[in-house]
């Protein structure tokens, strides 16, 4: 290869040295550089001037705090901060807990609302109650009967032409949760018919039942209390808080 | 066990010492040698070391070598906080890929540092910025922060190619600096100066051949 032929590849060679030739002129260099011992010498030349061109800029200490970063950045500080970054970022646990916190705030409101029901059923029931009651007193024909027990007084209402009969007691003890009054009434034979099961009122000091008599009211001869277990007896089983003859 | 450790350790340092002390009062130039000798066979310890995953190794390597990393990533892209990111990505990129050295194939700064240019001018690519071409820093500063233990003849041949870069005649130097540290081809750099293609290339050329003869003569 004569001296002419060489010319366009040598004076490619520093340009090709540091990375500067354009791309259209290296295929054509490295295939001359395969079949050229001479331009490969050459060009080892300015390899090794490349080469001390990276050394040869002034060194230039970091901030410290790179070191830090670097550091976190290695497998021993990445064991130690895996666990609580998977805590904290894991989509998973996110979903898991936002569903758990759901669950929980469903089965709240499920209660709080069963009990507004059941507070709105018993002030229901004792709308009921009391209207009742206005309506015997003021009905023409009542009979009044007094209730005297023990740390206990009250009246019976008792209308007889409609089978109705209230009880307004005071000073009812309250009692356990397994636990309920009974009204009964009771025929001449002395035989005991449920009237009703009720609980004291909690917010009042007298408590107010009215009872719907299943049969003729005036085939009995007088109504009682006793404590019975929660839901009521077929038979008085406790003990008897008071009872009234009429 | 502690006070014994501590009394071989000592040991192991005068003997060291000595040695050095031995060698110095015979020449100079064995003392050099004798110094990289040692700092070469400690280097691709510490290098196989990291391969292996010793981030103690790694870190002493980073301490070694993070001020020469940063210099080059911060020549290139001007931007000390860019600068500093570039450097940690080299870095990173030597933790995953140190067994790809080869010490047979030439020494570890070169390689540590051509891994560098090419981070930091894939960033400068992708940032699409250029920054200043001249050095703001003050050469004969810089170089004195260099710690001691890399005052060898190579080093001092990097000083004195850093001069010999800085006495290129502006033209030639501007060449070099948008091709080796701002990664243009000729052709980019003919449209960035407004100069012709063969005013490029012949600028370029003589740039190199004075380099080359300035590395030669050392």
């Amino acid at each position: 290869m004569t001296y002419d032929e060489h010319t366009p590849f040598i004076e490619n060679l520093p340009a090709y040295a540091i990375g500067a030739l354009d791309a259209g002129d290296i295929p054509a260099l490295e295939a001359h550089l395969k079949t050229c011992a001479s331009c490969r010498t050459e060009l080892a030349g300015y390899r090794i001037v490349s080469e001390s061109m990276l050394t040869a800029i002034p060194p230039k200490q970091p901030s410290a705090a790179l070191r830090k970063r670097l550091q976190n950045r290695l497998p021993s500080a990445q064991k130690t901060s895996r666990p609580r970054l998977v805590w904290s970022m894991n989509p998973s646990m996110i979903g898991l807990a936002a569903m758990a916190l759901l669950l929980i705030f469903n089965i709240f409101s499920f209660v709080q609302i069963q009990s507004l029901q059941r507070q709105q059923t018993q002030t229901t029931k004792q709308t009921e109650n009391n209207q009742t009651i206005l309506a015997l007193l003021s009905y023409p024909g009542i009979q009044t009967l007094p209730i005297n027990a023990e740390n206990i007084t009250g009246s019976l209402l008792l209308d007889k032409d409609r089978n109705m009969a209230a009880l307004i007691v005071w000073n009812l003890p309250q009692l356990q949760v397994n636990q309920t009054y009974q009204a009964w009434l009771i025929d001449p034979q002395g035989n005991r018919t449920s009237a009703a099961v009720f609980h004291p009122g909690s917010n009042e000091p007298f408590t107010s039942i009215s009872i719907i008599s299943p049969t003729n009211l005036s085939n009995f001869t007088g109504i009682g209390v006793t404590i019975e277990p929660a839901g009521g007896s077929n038979q008085p089983t406790g003990l008897r808080i008071f009872k009234v003859d009429y | 066990m502690l006070v014994a450790l501590s009394h071989i350790r000592k040991g192991i340092f005068f003997l060291k010492y000595g040695i050095v002390i031995f060698l110095s009062s015979r020449d100079e130039t064995e003392l050099t040698r004798y110094n990289k000798y040692v700092i070469d066979i400690d280097e691709s310890k510490l290098i196989a070391q990291v391969a292996q995953g010793n981030e103690q190794a790694f870190l002493e390597i980073y301490d070694r070598y993070v001020h020469r990393v940063h210099g080059l990533t911060l020549h290139i892209l001007g931007d000390s906080m860019l600068a500093e990111e570039v450097t940690q990505d080299t870095f990173l990129k030597l933790w995953s890929r140190a067994r790809q050295y080869l010490a047979e194939r030439g020494a570890f700064l070169p390689w540590l540092l051509t891994m560098a240019r090419h981070v930091a001018l894939d960033r400068l690519r992708l940032e699409k910025r250029r920054p200043a071409l001249s050095d703001s820093n003050d050469p004969e500063d810089a170089w004195q922060v260099l710690p001691d233990h890399q005052t060898t003849s190579d080093e001092s041949r990097w000083r004195s190619m850093y001069f010999a870069v800085q006495s290129l005649h502006p033209d030639q130097r501007q060449v070099i600096e948008l091709a080796y540290y701002q990664g243009l081809s000729q052709t980019e750099i003919a449209e960035v100066l407004g100069w012709p293609l063969g005013t490029v290339k012949t600028r370029l050329r003589a740039a190199m051949e004075k380099l080359r003869e300035n590395w030669t003569e050392k």
